[in-house]
């Protein structure tokens, strides 16, 4: 046994009023050490609230601002999650995830993905992080953070978990919508990600960790549910929908050996396979190599071609040795006229 | 596992209202964002109370009863805003609404307002004596931007903020007088289709006859909503469901089985009526201007009054 237990506070921010949202911090740390926790998770910008708007240069803060000083302080024999707008020195805006423990901030996660589509317009006031590592913890294993949108992209936890993190800690503002009846609890987006997250800790045999926020800024109401899955993508833990409190779950961290022995994904995964073909395309991307699955005349970089005809064969280069695909016949080169082109296979 | 949507039977077994597959919602999490969202709404104002104008449909009788769940019906405050047009039987149903919360009400008769500025008899108004000729459409809009005059009056006396209550449907097609009904410091179900305002409704225990009668604006004897426009609410929020909500194109919903020419003229009331869902645009000079660059929270702090 390894018992670790986790402590999520599934709060309601107050939009914008930092010195609100710390002492609620301070109390629940309180609360959470009373209760035994090791590990306690806030969620996203529950220092500041979420839909910040022009509001986030005015409670950004620095690395060495003396309230996230005092908040690590607090974290003697224990380690927490908390998460707010940082500034660095070049003024930028991110929002950050910060491990704090011990009485010190050992670790910064600066979110990677900023949803600007929908209801989200995250990119016209942050950017975006560049770093993507798990940490070293007191609790004896890696851990991996990540905010909210970062699990919409299945290489954050998958780099996360490669990078030695057994506890993949996602921390979300997540805002409620699609009320369909054909969802298992009453809202599209938390079967959405109930669907992610037993997904990921099944495949990283890691345990997730995922604290969402509760309460209500300007339109949008977030819907907690806050969640501890098992390496083997079974939840331990589900918080109450839209309900704030301080919920505990308690985990066996040996969980994660028994399932990466039986099931040993994470040593059959192929870094340097996925990161030869991510090479490809990214050069494909910035138009420095041939498209393989562009339009046959596109322009390097573009995968559609610009004269007008009937179709185009997808997927098809001619070249010496190059086969051509489905029963096409062989469409020689760029040269070759639209006549001669039709669509791939419908030969 | 699929939920199952709420119950549309009345007392006799009889279905109370149609609805559609697609726009079928889970009423209980829809009650409980909504609660939490007025509560936000007021906190977040420095406002305890609440105000809206009942008019005996279902839509203020719905946010009525919301409002009534969420803060206590205590807190709320009904003002019923016949005008002459106003049918007997809406004001009884406005007022069995209001015992049935038990919270506290008015009458304001509407009528004497707009008589004043259109004339009444032979007897000029403001207006002048064109106005005598005025059609029942503008003596409509009239008389709603007079319920938001008086609202907004009694959103200081009452000490609440004044809760819109027009629905998700009524807005997309422009079906709403700008500056009347429409005005609000905030809506709960301005994002729910006509279909589903009757299924919270319905989980809620509004009364099945406000549930059930054929909505009404309300302005001449008789008239009805499906009556003008030419079709019913569930047709329509399923188009409006199916080419908005899902994006679908104008051939896809007829190849769902809509009628074209229906589509087009449904298509043409959303875009005409845009500017009602928009707030006016500000010609940009300075460096910072409101609603372009200028983004901040409605509510953030210092915002409260008081």
């Amino acid at each position: 046994m390894q018992p670790l237990r986790i402590a999520l506070a599934q709060v309601a921010p107050r939009l914008g009023d930092l010195e609100a949202n710390v002492a609620r911090h301070h109390e629940l740390l309180d609360q959470a050490r009373v209760g035994g926790a090791d590990l306690v998770v806030f969620p996203e910008l529950g220092l500041t609230g979420y839909q910040l708007q022009d509001l986030a240069a005015e409670v950004a803060m620095r690395l060495d601002d003396p309230r996230l000083s005092r908040l690590a302080a607090a974290t003697a024999g224990l380690s927490a999650v908390v998460s707010f707008v940082e500034e660095s020195g070049d003024h930028r805006l991110f929002i950050a995830a910060a491990l704090l423990e011990d009485g010190e901030l050992r670790h910064v996660h600066r979110k990677l993905y900023l949803p600007t589509y929908g209801l989200f317009d995250e990119r016209r006031f942050f950017s975006p992080g560049d770093v993507l590592r798990a940490a070293p913890s007191r609790l004896g294993v890696g851990v991996g953070l990540a905010v909210c949108e970062d699990f919409w992209h299945v290489s954050t936890p998958q780099v996360l978990a490669l990078d030695g993190a057994q506890i993949l800690i996602n921390v979300s503002s997540s805002p409620g919508r699609d009320l369909a009846t054909t969802s298992e609890v009453g809202l599209g987006t938390a079967t959405s990600w109930r669907t992610l997250m037993r997904t990921y800790a099944q495949l990283t045999t890691s345990f997730v960790v995922f604290c969402n926020r509760v309460g209500v800024d300007e339109s949008i109401s977030f819907w907690g549910g806050s969640e501890v899955i098992g390496p083997a993508g079974a939840a331990i833990f589900s918080a109450p929908l839209f309900d704030e409190g301080l919920f505990f779950a308690d985990v066996d961290l040996a969980e994660v050996r028994r399932e990466r022995i039986a099931l040993p994904l994470l040593r059959d995964e192929r870094p340097e396979l996925v990161s030869r073909e991510w090479r490809r395309l990214i050069a494909e991307r910035a138009g420095l190599a041939r498209d393989s699955t562009a339009e046959e005349g596109a322009e390097d970089g573009l995968d559609v071609a610009a004269e007008p005809g009937e179709g185009r064969p997808i997927g098809f280069r001619a070249g010496p040795g190059s086969p051509s695909p489905g029963s096409a016949p062989p469409v020689s080169s760029r040269a070759a006229g639209p006549a001669t082109r039709r669509k791939a296979g419908a030969a | 596992m699929t939920r199952q949507a709420s119950p549309t039977a009345g007392v006799d077994g009889s279905p109370m209202f149609e609805l559609p597959s697609e726009l079928a919602i889970d009423t209980d999490v829809a009650r409980r964002v909504i609660a939490e969202f007025i509560r936000g709404q007021l906190r977040q104002a420095g406002f305890e109370r609440a105000v809206l104008g009942l008019s005996g449909g279902i839509d203020s009788a719905l946010v009525a009863y919301l409002v009534a769940e969420a803060i206590g019906p205590e807190r709320l405050r009904c003002v019923l805003m016949p005008a002459g047009s106003s049918s007997p039987a809406s004001r009884a149903d406005a007022e069995t609404v209001v015992e049935a919360l038990g919270c506290a009400s008015e009458i304001v008769e509407i009528g004497g307002l707009v008589d004043a500025f259109f004339g009444a008899g032979e007897m000029p108004g403001a207006s002048g004596p064109e106005g005598l000729a005025a059609s029942p459409l503008r003596r409509g809009n009239f008389a709603a931007r007079m319920r938001m005059a008086v609202l907004y009056d009694r959103s200081v006396t009452w000490g609440g903020l004044v809760v819109g209550t027009g629905n998700k449907t009524e807005a997309l097609i422009g079906y709403t007088t700008l500056f009347g009904d429409s005005a609000c410091a905030f809506n709960p179900i301005g994002d729910l289709y006509k279909t589903q305002v009757r299924q919270v409704a319905a989980a809620i225990g509004v009364p099945e006859v406000v549930i059930r009668k054929a909505p009404s604006a309300d302005l001449w004897p008789g008239q009805t909503d499906e009556a003008e426009a030419g079709f019913s609410y569930p047709e329509l929020d399923r188009l409006l469901f199916w080419r908005i909500d899902k994006r679908r194109s104008v051939e896809e919903v007829v190849g769902l089985g809509f009628d074209p020419a229906f589509v087009a003229r449904v298509d043409r009331m959303v875009a005409t009526s845009e500017f009602k869902r928009q707030v006016p645009p500000i010609a940009k000079l300075g460096p910072r201007t409101a609603g372009v660059d200028y983004l901040y929270p409605r509510r953030r702090p210092g915002s409260a009054r008081g």
